[in-house]
C-alpha cells in the first residue's frame, strides 16, 4: 500500500485517495485547434520515471493536490504543491 | 521405514498424558497434543501420505514442515492442509488427497510406466487432432488436478482483521530474530516478532545441544519478559509499498485465520535458512527425508524416524541429525561425507526398503535416507522489496544484494556465524531497526501540515555498522550423477528441465513455464534453486549466469477467507425506509442504495399520480449547498447554459458536460438566497459530481469564492406529484403562498412543513405532474412523510416509486444520463443542443461542444412501436430493414398506463431523428416491428401544462 | 545475400501423440523450439515485442504476405510481459459492433490454432458469463447481447436459475448483498493455455524464417524527415533501430509492446493516449474442478476460472493510478477474495498460491490503438488494456496485412490512431471497464 504525502493530512494509505492522472495544462478553450485541445483530452507523457500529477484526498482533507512521483519507483519527491493545473479532463 | 514413537526426549514439544484421537482415510488413530498430523501418523508408522501429481508415486515425510509438499491432506472440508505443520486436533477427519481409490493402491502409479512418454510440456505436443475430442482430453487431463476438494456448502466463518503500526516489525523467531526483537524493544521500539512456527526459537528447537537448549530458555525468558509483542503459526506474507506488510496469524483463538496489516516502519527479515533436497535418482521415495525432517521428528515430537539410516552430510546439521538418530534407537548404516566428496548416487529396494546406492556403486541395506545437502535462502520478503539476491558458489546459497535500507536482513539468510555471533547480529539489527524506525516516525508525524508540534529534528539515518556475517564454505550440491526428481508436488525431474531447456527453454522462466517446476504449493521453497541448477547444467552455466526467478507474495499462502474478512458491506438508506418496510415495499438496489421499487402496483401508482396525488422518496437525489459570490461563475463554467442571472428564488434545469463534450450529469440548481444556492445532481452522480465540482474550484479557478458541502443526507428529500399536490400542500405548509402565480413552476422557497421549519421546496418534478419537491432536514424526513399520508388522505395520496416515476418520466420523455445517454454521448445527441450557449466565454467541454454542433450526431428521440401492445427491450437494436445493419437501439420502454400504448426513448443515427420517421426494431425474440419517431422527447402532454398548474 | 542460408532450414519434426511415443521409445530429445540467431543488420521489418501479439504479427507477414526476413525483438525472453501475465480468457462478446467484428475474427483464430500451428493451445471453449448485479448492468448485458446476436455471435442473457445450472458453484439466492440478476452467457468463450500461443507463434514463424531476438533491447527508433528532433515525428519515415546488440535498418518498425508502448512510440516521436497501469492476479492452490465456466463480474471487480491443473486464476481490474512496477498489492487480493466470497461462499477454505501483475496500456476509449501514425514506416498495435491476449490472432493477422500493403484492413478501421484526432472514439467503455 503506497503512502501519499497529502500536503494536509500527512502521509495517507493510497486507497484514502483519488487518483488524478497526469497534470497537464488546460488550453484556452476559445483559441485552442482540434489537434492541441484533443492533445489535451487524450494524449499523455506516460513516462517510466518522474511525473507530476495530481491526486485528490478523498477520505481526508478534500483538497487537490499535486506531486511528481516516480512511476517506476513510486517514490514521492518532496513537497507536494496545492493542486496545480486540472487533472484527467473526460 | 518403520517410524515409530520413542521415549521421552529433553526437547520434545508433546503432551504425552493428552491423547488425541483422530480418523485418517477412515481408520481411527492417535496421538498427542502437540503433535502435527504429520508426527502422529509417523509415530504411527504410516508411510505413504499422498501420491504425486503425475507419476501418482507414493510420497512420504520429506521436511516435515510448513513446506513439506508431500503432506498435503484434506481435513474435513479444509483442502491442502499442510500435514507437517498443521497441529493435531481431537476428532480431526484427515484423509488423503490425491490418490484413488486408496494410498497404498493408486490406479493411476500405472502412469509411472509411461513416464517416459510423460515428459515436460507433453502435453503441448498430443490432443491436437481430432479437434472436436479436446474436450473429452481435457475432462480426462482436468481429472489429474491434484489437491482437495471445496464443499460448496463451506460458509464463510468468522474471520478477521487487525491493523497495526509497529515501529519494527521482526519475520522469523529463531536466535537472531528474538534478539532482533530484544533489541529493538530494549532501545525503544515497539516491536511484532512473527513467527512462523508454533513456537519462537528456530532450529534451537529441535536441537538436542545443551547450549543450545539453554540459549533457548534464556531467549524465551527475555521475550517473556519484554514488550515485545509475539506472534506465534504466523507468517509475514508479503512485503508491498512503504513496508506494508501482510501477517496471517493461523492461531488465532476465535478467527479461522486473522490477516494482519502492519505498516512497519522498519523490516528484519530473518526467516533463516531452508534445508534444500538433493537431486538423485529415487531421491523422492519415502524413506528419503531432510536432516531437517530426522531431528523434528526425532526431538520434537520423539519419532524415530527409521531402523536402519544411511545419513549423507554435507554440513553440520547432517551430522547432528545422525547423531539424534542414534540417541532415538536407529542404527547408522554409513554417514556419507558430502564435504569429502562422498555422493549418494540413487536409491533401490521394494517398498519398506531405502538402499542407498553410492557413487562407487555400492549399495548399502537401510530403511531411511536422511540427506543434508544445504540451504535455501528464503529471500522472498527481500525480493518484494526489491532487492535482487545474489549468488555465492563458496557459500552455495544465495544473499541478499541491496534491500532498501527500511528492510534489514539477520540470521541465516544474511550470513553464517556460530550462535553467539548470530546473537550479536540479530541484536545488532535490532538497535539498527529502532534507529531508522525513530527516523522514520519523526518524519511521518513533521510531514503533516497540521500535526502536533514533533520534538527536535529528524533523527539522522542511522549506519549500517554492523559486523557483516561470515559465510561458512559448502559443497555445491544439487545434482548427483543421476536425475531425480525437481519439484515433488509437479513431479518434474531434472531430467525434465534438461530437455527443456535443449528444446530452447533455457532462460529460467521459460523453462519454469514449460514444465510448471516451481509453480506447485511450495512455489520453490524447495526446488528453485534445484531447477536453476539444472538448468544452469543444460546450458553449461553457473547458476549466478542462469540468475533465480522473482519470488512472488505470498511468502505462505493465505486463505481467501482471511484475505476477505468480515467482508463489510454498507447499505445505504432513506430516513422514510421505516415506512416503506411496512407498508408492502418492493426494493430495488441503486448503487448502495436500497429504494422502493413499487408498492404493489407500479401502474395504479402512476394513475394515482396523473388523477390525484402521489409522494416518492428521493432521498438518494444528490444535493450540493453551494454560497459564496462566485457560484453562478462557477455554474456557468460546469454547465452548458447559462447561470448569471438566475434571481432570489429561482430555479434552473442543467446539463453538465466533460470536457470531451460527453453528457456526465443533470439536474436542476436553486438560487435559495443572494450568495447561497443548492445544486441537485442525478443520484448516481452525486459523488462524482461533488469531486468535480471541487476539482475545478481547486485547480482551475482557485481564486473564486465558492464554498462547497454535499448535504445529499443531510436532507430526506420527498416529491408530491399530481393534480392534488398543491391542495396537499396547503394542509401542511405555513409561511408559502402556494398559489400558481406566487409560486410559480421553476420556483423555489423555504417554508416549515409539518411544523419543521428550514425545508426548501421546489415547484419541479420529474413526473410531468404539477410536483413540489420538498428537502426536509433529514431527521424529520420521516414525520414529514407521515403528515403528508395522514393530510391527504381523503386526496387519495398514496406512495409511488422508481418504476412509477420511470414510467412517468418516459411518458414525459425526460432521458437518464447513463440510460439514455452513454459514454459517448455528446451534449446536442439529448436533443436538448439548445441549452449548450456557445456565446460563453469558457464551460466545460465547450470545444468540442462547438464542433459537435457541426457534426451529424446519434440523437436520443421519442419512439412508439407500431403495435401499441408490443413493448420493445430496453437494448432492443434498431436495423434497416431485414439486414443486421445497426441504426440505433431503444435504451428506454415502458408501458404507458396513461396512453394505453408501449412509448420508448432511443438513440438514432442522425437521418432517422426527425419525427415520423419509420424504423425497425429487432425484438430479442428474433421479431422485427416498426415503430415511428416521434416529434418531440414527450409522449404524453408535450405542451407541459400539467406541470405548471 | 547475409543470413538467407541461416533461414533455411531442415522441415523440423510435427508434434504428435505418434512422434511423442517414437521419441519415448527412442530416448530421443526434441529440436529447439526456435533458433538462437545473430542479429542482422538488415530486415525488412522488425518487430518490437516477443509477446503473443509481436509474435503473430511475425507469424502472419510469413505465412500470408511471404515476408520473412523479419525479425522480433524482446529486451526479455518471449512472452515475458502480458502474454504470460494474462488470465487467458478468450470471447468475442463486445458491446460495439466493430469490436464483436474483429473479436469474432479471433476466437475464429482461435479455434483453427491448435491445428494450424501444431502445438496444442488447450483453447477450452467452455463458456463464459458475465454477470449482472444491478438493473443497469443487466440492461448491458442486453445490449451486448442484441449486438453479439447482429454480428454472428453465440451470446444471450439468462437468468439466475439457468446461471445455476451452468455453474452451480455460484450463490444465486437473493443472500448476498448484490445479488446475481442475471449474466450475459458466452459459449464459446473460454480460456487458453497463454504460454503455449507463444511458443507455438514463435515456432511457426521460426519455421518459416523469421527470427527471434531475446534479450535484445530496442534503445532508439531511427527516423528521418520528420518535425521532430533527430528527424523523427509527423511527416518522417522509420530508417532503423538502434538496440543494445546494434544498428539494424528497416524501413518498417511494428511496436507491438505492452506496458512500454509510450516510451517505443516516443522514440519515433509519437505521442500516443495511454496510460500504463499495472494489473493484477492471482492464483490460489489447485482443487479438485468445481468451476466449469469462466465466471466474470464487472460490479465486484472480479473474473476468475479453474485451470485444467485446479487452480482457481482470478484478475479484476488495473490498479487505479499509473505504474510501470510490476509489484503486487496486498488490498488487490484483499478486494478479490471478497468478491469472490460474494459469488461463491464456499470456496473461502481455499488459499492464494501467487499474485503477479503485468502492465496495461488504457486508452480513454477502452480500445486498442491499432496501424499506421503520423511517421511513415512506424506501426503500432497497442493499447491493449486489459484484453489484448484475446485479440492477439486477429491483430497479428491484421497488424502483417497493414504493414505488407500499406492499407488499413478494414477490420481495424475504427481503432486507428487519427481517431483521438478526430474525436471519433469507440464506444466500449461502458462494457469493458472489467473486460473480461
Amino acid at each position: 500500500m503506497l503512502l501519499v504525502p497529502c500536503p494536509n493530512c500527512g502521509p495517507r494509505n493510497s486507497t484514502d485517495l483519488r487518483y488524478g492522472g497526469e497534470s497537464h495544462a488546460r488550453p484556452d478553450p476559445n483559441t485552442a485547434s482540434p489537434a492541441e485541445w484533443r492533445a489535451y483530452l487524450y494524449l499523455r507523457d506516460n513516462p517510466a520515471g518522474w511525473l507530476r500529477e495530481n491526486w485528490y484526498c478523498a477520505s481526508g482533507c478534500r483538497r487537490w493536490f499535486s506531486i511528481e512521483r516516480n512511476t517506476a519507483t513510486n517514490e514521492f519527491r518532496d513537497p507536494p504543491l496545492p493542486g496545480d493545473k486540472r487533472g484527467g479532463a473526460a | 521405514m518403520t517410524m515409530s514413537r520413542q521415549g521421552v526426549q529433553p526437547t520434545e514439544v508433546i503432551d504425552r498424558a493428552a491423547k488425541l484421537r483422530f480418523r485418517w482415510n477412515g481408520k481411527r488413530f492417535s496421538g498427542f497434543e502437540g503433535d502435527t498430523i504429520a508426527s502422529a501418523l509417523a509415530a504411527s508408522g504410516e508411510q505413504i501420505f499422498s501420491r504425486s501429481m503425475k507419476y501418482h508415486r507414493p510420497r512420504g515425510i520429506l521436511t516435515a514442515d510448513y513446506w513439506d509438499p508431500n503432506l498435503m491432506v484434506q481435513v474435513g472440508d479444509d483442502p491442502n492442509v499442510r500435514a507437517g505443520h498443521r497441529l493435531l486436533e481431537s476428532g480431526m477427519d484427515v484423509r488423503s488427497q490425491n490418490a484413488w481409490p486408496s494410498l497404498n493402491r493408486d490406479i493411476k502409479a500405472a502412469n509411472s510406466l509411461f513416464g517416459r512418454f510423460l515428459t515436460a510440456g507433453f502435453y503441448y505436443k498430443t490432443f491436437m487432432r481430432p479437434q472436436w475430442l479436446w474436450p473429452t482430453y481435457e475432462r480426462v487431463l482436468a481429472t489429474f488436478a491434484p489437491g482437495g476438494k471445496i464443499d460448496l456448502d463451506t460458509p464463510h466463518a468468522y474471520h478477521d482483521k487487525r491493523y497495526t503500526h509497529p515501529d519494527v516489525v521482526v519475520a522469523g523467531a529463531g536466535p537472531a530474530g528474538i534478539e532482533a526483537a530484544l533489541a529493538a524493544s530494549g532501545e525503544g521500539a515497539s516491536v511484532l516478532l512473527v513467527s512462523h512456527e508454533h513456537a519462537v526459537g528456530g532450529h534451537l528447537r529441535y536441537s538436542s545441544d545443551a547450549a543450545d537448549q539453554a540459549a533457548l530458555a534464556e531467549l524465551r525468558a527475555a521475550l517473556d519478559a519484554s514488550d515485545v509483542e509475539v506472534l506465534t503459526d504466523s507468517t509475514v506474507t508479503g512485503r508491498y509499498e512503504d513496508n506494508w506488510l501482510g501477517i496471517v496469524q493461523r492461531n488465532h483463538p476465535i478467527a479461522v485465520e486473522r490477516l494482519i496489516k502492519a505498516r512497519a516502519k522498519t523490516l528484519v527479515a530473518a526467516p533463516g535458512l531452508i534445508e534444500r533436497p538433493y537431486v538423485f535418482e529415487g531421491n523422492d521415495r519415502p524413506g528419503v527425508i531432510t536432516s531437517g525432517a530426522a531431528r523434528r521428528l526425532a526431538n520434537l515430537w520423539g519419532v524415530k524416524p527409521g531402523e536402519r539410516a544411511v545419513v549423507f552430510s554435507a554440513n553440520a546439521d547432517g551430522d547432528a541429525a545422525a547423531a539424534d538418530l542414534e540417541r532415538v534407537g536407529t542404527e547408522i548404516a554409513a554417514v556419507i561425507d558430502g564435504r569429502t566428496g562422498g555422493r549418494i548416487s540413487s536409491t533401490s529396494g521394494s517398498s519398506r526398503a531405502v538402499d542407498a546406492v553410492v557413487a562407487d556403486g555400492a549399495s548399502i541395506d537401510a530403511d531411511l535416507l536422511v540427506v543434508a545437502a544445504g540451504w535455501t535462502a528464503p529471500t522472498s520478503l527481500l525480493n518484494m522489496a526489491g532487492d535482487r539476491p545474489v549468488y555465492d558458489p563458496a557459500a552455495a546459497r544465495f544473499f541478499p544484494s541491496d534491500p532498501p535500507s527500511n528492510v534489514l536482513a539477520t540470521g541465516g539468510l544474511a550470513g553464517d556465524a556460530d550462535l553467539d555471533g548470530l546473537r550479536q547480529h540479530g541484536a545488532a539489527t535490532g538497535r539498527l531497526a529502532a534507529a531508522r524506525a525513530a527516523a522514520v516516525r519523526h518524519r511521518l508525524q513533521s510531514r503533516t501540515a497540521r500535526a502536533l508540534p514533533v520534538d527536535g529534528d529528524e533523527p539522522a539515518w542511522a549506519p549500517d555498522e554492523r559486523v557483516p556475517l561470515g559465510r561458512d564454505p559448502h559443497p555445491e550440491l544439487y545434482r548427483a550423477d543421476t536425475h531425480g526428481m525437481v519439484d515433488m508436488s509437479e513431479d518434474i525431474s531434472s531430467k525434465d528441465l534438461v530437455a527443456a531447456a535443449h528444446e530452447g527453454y533455457d532462460s529460467v522462466e521459460l523453462a519454469k513455464r514449460y514444465t510448471t517446476a516451481t509453480m506447485g504449493p511450495s512455489q520453490g521453497k524447495l526446488e528453485t534453486v534445484n531447477t536453476v541448477a539444472a538448468i544452469a547444467e543444460a546450458r553449461g552455466e553457473t547458476i549466478s549466469q542462469v540468475g533465480t526467478t522473482v519470488w512472488r507474495p505470498p511468502y505462505a499462502p493465505l486463505t481467501l477467507g482471511a484475505l476477505a474478512g468480515r467482508m463489510f458491506e454498507p447499505v445505504r438508506v432513506s430516513p422514510i425506509h421505516p415506512w416503506h418496510e411496512a407498508n408492502n415495499v418492493s426494493i430495488i438496489q441503486a448503487g448502495q442504495w436500497l429504494r422502493p421499487d413499487h408498492y404493489g402496483d407500479p401502474a395504479a401508482e402512476v394513475r394515482n399520480v396523473r388523477e390525484n396525488v402521489g409522494l416518492i422518496d428521493v432521498t438518494p437525489l444528490g444535493k450540493l449547498d453551494l454560497r459564496g459570490p462566485d457560484v453562478p461563475k462557477l455554474l456557468s463554467l460546469l454547465y452548458v447554459n447559462k447561470w448569471m442571472k438566475l434571481g432570489v428564488g429561482r430555479v434552473r434545469y442543467g446539463m453538465m458536460c466533460a470536457e470531451d463534450g460527453v453528457v456526465l450529469d443533470d439536474g436542476v440548481t436553486g438560487r435559495l438566497g443572494e450568495d447561497h444556492y443548492m445544486m441537485s445532481t442525478t443520484s448516481s452522480g452525486a459523488g462524482g459530481v461533488w469531486e468535480w465540482v471541487e476539482n475545478w474550484l481547486q485547480t482551475e479557478r482557485p481564486d473564486w469564492q465558492v464554498h462547497v458541502t454535499p448535504v445529499t443526507t443531510a436532507y430526506a428529500s420527498i416529491n408530491v406529484a399530481g393534480p392534488k399536490s398543491r391542495e396537499l400542500m396547503s394542509r401542511v405548509c405555513e409561511g408559502v403562498d402556494l398559489d400558481a402565480e406566487a409560486f410559480p413552476y421553476m420556483t423555489v422557497r423555504e417554508a416549515t412543513v409539518a411544523g419543521v421549519a428550514g425545508c426548501f421546496m421546489w415547484r419541479i418534478g420529474f413526473t410531468g405532474e404539477l410536483s413540489f419537491e420538498l428537502h426536509v432536514p433529514a431527521g424529520h424526513g420521516l414525520h414529514v412523510w407521515e403528515a403528508l399520508m395522514d393530510s391527504g388522505s381523503d386526496l387519495g395520496v398514496g406512495p409511488f416509486g422508481l418504476e412509477a416515476q420511470r414510467i412517468m418520466r418516459l411518458e414525459k420523455g425526460h432521458f437518464i444520463v447513463g440510460q439514455d445517454t452513454d459514454g459517448l454521448t455528446l451534449g446536442p445527441s439529448t436533443g436538448l443542443g439548445s441549452l449548450i450557449k456557445l456565446d460563453k466565454d469558457d464551460f466545460a467541454g465547450k470545444p468540442e461542444l462547438a464542433w459537435a454542433a457541426d457534426r451529424s450526431l446519434p440523437m436520443v428521440v421519442a419512439i412508439q412501436p407500431d403495435d401499441p401492445d408490443v413493448v420493445p427491450e430496453e437494448a432492443a437494436q434498431i436495423v434497416r430493414g431485414d439486414t443486421n445493419e445497426i441504426l440505433g437501439r431503444i435504451t428506454s420502454s415502458r408501458y404507458s398506463p396513461t396512453l394505453n400504448r408501449s412509448i420508448c426513448l432511443g438513440q438514432v443515427e442522425p437521418d432517422l431523428a426527425a419525427g415520423g420517421t419509420k424504423v425497425t426494431v429487432l425484438l430479442e425474440s428474433g421479431e422485427r416491428i416498426g415503430a415511428t419517431v416521434i416529434d418531440h422527447h414527450a409522449h404524453f402532454d408535450p405542451a407541459g401544462e400539467r406541470l405548471r398548474g | 545475400m547475409a543470413g538467407l542460408a541461416g533461414r533455411l532450414r531442415k522441415r523440423p519434426p510435427k508434434y504428435s501423440a505418434a512422434a511423442l511415443a517414437w521419441k519415448g521409445l527412442r530416448g530421443q530429445s526434441w529440436p529447439r523450439v526456435w533458433r538462437d540467431c545473430d542479429l542482422q543488420r538488415s530486415y525488412d521489418a522488425v518487430v518490437i515485442g516477443g509477446g503473443v501479439h509481436g509474435l503473430a504479427t511475425a507469424y502472419y507477414l510469413a505465412r500470408n504476405h511471404g515476408m520473412t526476413n523479419v525479425a522480433v525483438l524482446d529486451k526479455a525472453y518471449l512472452g515475458s510481459g502480458g502474454s504470460g501475465r494474462n488470465t487467458a480468457i478468450v470471447r468475442s462478446n463486445y458491446l460495439t459492433p466493430e469490436g464483436v467484428a474483429f473479436y469474432d475474427r479471433s476466437v475464429h483464430l482461435y479455434e483453427q490454432m491448435a491445428v494450424e500451428l501444431n502445438i496444442n493451445v488447450m483453447f477450452s471453449q467452455r463458456g463464459h458469463l458475465t454477470l449482472a448485479h444491478s438493473d443497469s448492468s443487466l440492461r448491458t448485458m442486453h445490449w451486448r447481447a442484441e449486438v453479439n446476436k447482429l454480428g454472428g455471435v453465440n451470446s444471450s442473457v439468462i437468468g439466475p436459475d439457468e446461471i445455476k445450472k451452468e455453474c452451480p458453484s455460484l450463490d444465486t439466492s437473493d443472500h448476498p448483498r448484490y445479488p446475481i440478476q442475471g449474466a450475459l452467457y458466452h459459449p464459446p468463450g473460454g480460456v487458453v493455455r497463454h504460454d503455449a500461443v507463444v511458443w507455438g507463434y514463435a515456432r511457426a514463424a521460426d519455421h518459416m524464417g523469421v527470427e527471434m531476438h531475446q534479450k535484445t533491447e530496442v534503445t532508439d527508433i531511427l527516423c528521418e524527415g520528420g518535425d521532430g528532433p533527430d528527424g523523427k515525428g509527423a511527416g518522417g519515415r522509420v530508417t532503423g533501430v538502434r538496440t543494445n546488440r546494434g544498428d539494424i535498418s528497416t524501413p518498417i518498425v511494428i511496436n507491438c509492446t505492452a506496458g512500454w508502448a509510450s516510451l517505443i512510440s516516443t522514440m519515433a516521436g509519437v505521442r500516443l493516449p495511454i496510460t500504463t497501469h499495472p494489473l493484477q492476479a492471482a492464483v490460489t492452490e489447485p482443487v479438485k474442478m468445481f468451476l466449469p465456466t469462466v465466471v466474470v463480474s464487472g460490479s465486484l471487480h472480479v473474473y476468475v476460472s479453474q485451470t485444467d491443473r485446479g487452480e482457481l486464476v482470478f484478475g479484476a481490474s488495473v490498479d487505479p493510478y499509473a505504474n510501470y512496477s510490476v509489484r503486487g498489492s496486498l488490498e488487490f487480493t484483499e478486494g478479490l477474495a471478497g468478491h469472490v466470497l460474494e459469488l461463491m461462499p464456499g470456496v473461502s477454505r481455499m488459499r492464494i498460491l501467487r499474485q503477479w501483475s503485468g502492465l496495461c496500456d488504457m486508452t480513454p476509449d477502452y480500445s486498442p490503438v491499432m496501424g499506421f501514425t503520423p511517421v511513415d514506416g512506424f506501426l503500432v498495435d497497442v493499447g491493449w488494456g486489459t484484453y489484448g491476449f484475446k485479440a492477439a490472432p486477429v491483430s497479428g493477422e491484421q497488424m502483417a496485412e497493414a504493414a505488407a500493403t500499406g492499407r488499413t484492413p478494414k477490420l481495424i478501421e475504427a481503432f486507428a490512431l487519427s481517431r483521438f484526432d478526430n474525436g471519433e472514439l469507440v464506444g466500449e467503455k461502458g462494457a469493458a471497464s472489467v473486460g473480461h
